[in-house]
């Protein structure tokens, strides 16, 4: 078993015991019932994602400032990693809503700016796709990266200004008592534990790919099979 | 070389050449009548909700009129080599940027002298200077971040798809300042002040990002 | 109820299903070097 293996290991076996402090040792919410449970991994989902579109931002600007490829490859685990949990997020949030609010979806600023930001780390791995591979998708990519992570943000902000401009009717209440806060800083703990592993796995993945594209002859590797793993 | 003279040459080069072919702002006014056309048919549109509806139908159409406008901005072979050409010169990327934004935006300019009478004139709303600032100030950094991505795509496959994947996220701010700027402008509630506030404050983040950024997507 | 089941378990095969086929990618691009 190799050491990426073992260490996915151990992040799943962290995320089994906040499985068991989620359904187990986490009290009952007493106005929604088992469905808020959803809360503990939804929202530790969301934190992943921002920290894994962190580093994108991070791993953008240190390439547009000095070239560097293991800068480039960061960010480029850090866009796949990130959609994935913004995935999770998305969809695990519209589950908790429909029960709760009677609808999957309204557009406040939470839901719209999240729905958005899955859109454009979308645009940023199709711009990595169809760029011409090397420095010129890792410069666009960087540049869009850089920009949809300020959008985030305003667009969050716009949404919520909008949103007091014409009052709706959800109101979200964050208070938490302290089993449930305890549980949810324990998932996110073991969450952003995963993510890490992810990004480590998929960084690895990029070195790889890197490596077998310089290895090859150009017209080999535009006319050999892909394999079927590479993304 | 001074930048602004650069910028400026560089837009009159690219609306002079526009003029010459005279191809993309007749159609984009065609196409601006055509969405308001449909608009009425879609929303069934009468004197009461004219002026809920008809700022949506402004900011649709508009978007879609500058996603073709900016798509054009880079895209001739043409124009890639004469891009190039420039590059090669010692005026700044930044120069040569401004100027091509500041001449999409012109197009996307007389879009909107095309668009807001008509509106006016088949929706009944006002047709007033407060509808006319929002809606430039709006353009001009919806044509900052347009150009930046049209730069982005103009060399990449798929660009078509590409084009409004990346742009339209970061429109969306311009689209709620914008839209309620122009529904209260009309009649309907919400501080015109605010939103025409949250427009400068937008312009000006973005017109600074896009400048910083153009060195970097220009320069090849 | 059955909404938080089908949530967990989208949670679930997503992640557990994209790092299993993240890994399998590693062993795959390892051999062919």
């Amino acid at each position: 078993m190799n050491r990426y293996e073992r260490a996915a290991l151990a992040a799943v076996g962290l995320m089994l015991v906040a499985a068991a402090a989620i359904f187990l040792y986490a009290p009952t919410d007493a106005l929604q019932g088992p469905v808020q449970r959803i809360f503990y991994l939804h929202v530790s989902s969301a934190i992943a994602a921002y920290g894994c579109f962190a580093v994108v931002l991070v791993g953008g600007v240190i390439y547009l400032f000095n070239g560097s490829i293991a800068a480039d490859r960061f960010a480029r685990a850090g866009a796949v990693v990130g959609v994935v949990f913004t995935t999770v997020t998305l969809v695990m949030g519209m589950l908790w809503a429909k029960p709760i609010w009677n609808t999957f979806w309204t557009w406040d600023a939470r839901l719209t700016s999240t729905l958005v930001l899955w859109i454009i780390y979308a645009g940023y791995l199709l711009v990595r796709r169809m760029a011409e591979p090397g420095r010129q998708a890792a410069r666009f990519a960087a540049v869009v990266g850089i920009f949809g992570f300020i959008d985030v943000p305003v667009v969050h902000f716009s949404v919520t200004w909008w949103r007091t401009q014409h009052p709706g009717p959800i109101v979200v209440n964050d208070a938490l008592p302290a089993e449930m806060l305890a549980t949810f800083l324990f998932t996110l703990a073991c969450t952003l534990a995963l993510a890490t592993v992810f990004i480590a796995i998929r960084y690895r993945i990029e070195t790889l790919i890197d490596q077998k594209v310089n290895a090859v002859e150009p017209a080999e590797v535009i006319a050999a099979p892909q394999p079927e793993a590479a993304p | 070389m001074n930048p602004l003279r650069v910028a400026m040459a560089v837009a009159r080069k690219d609306l002079r050449s526009e003029w010459r072919t005279r191809e993309l702002v007749p159609a984009l006014a065609q196409f601006i009548v055509l969405a308001l056309l449909i608009g009425n048919f879609g929303f069934q549109i009468d004197s009461r909700n004219a002026a809920t509806i008809a700022p949506g139908i402004l900011w649709l159409a508009l978007v879609f009129a500058g996603l073709v406008a900016f798509g054009r901005t880079f895209a001739a072979e043409r124009e890639q080599a004469s891009l190039e050409a420039m590059l090669m010169t010692p005026a700044s990327p930044v120069a040569i940027f401004a100027g091509k934004a500041l001449a999409a935006a012109a197009l996307l300019v007389l879009c909107e002298a095309v668009m807001l009478p008509a509106l006016s004139l088949f929706f009944g709303t006002p047709f007033s200077g407060d509808v006319v600032a929002a809606v430039l100030l709006a353009t001009v950094g919806m044509a900052a971040l347009g150009c930046l991505f049209a730069a982005i795509v103009a060399r990449v496959r798929a660009r078509e798809l590409l084009l409004p994947l990346l742009t339209l996220p970061l429109w969306i701010p311009f689209i709620i300042a914008g839209g309620l700027a122009v529904q209260s402008a009309m009649g309907l509630p919400g501080s015109y002040q605010q939103a025409i506030g949250l427009l400068i404050d937008f312009d000006i983040l973005f017109v600074v990002l896009t400048s910083l950024a153009a060195r970097f997507v220009l320069d090849e | 109820m059955i909404y938080l089941v089908i949530a967990y378990a989208f949670a679930v095969a997503l992640l557990g299903g994209f790092l299993v086929w993240s890994l399998r990618t590693i062993r795959e691009l390892e051999r062919i070097q």
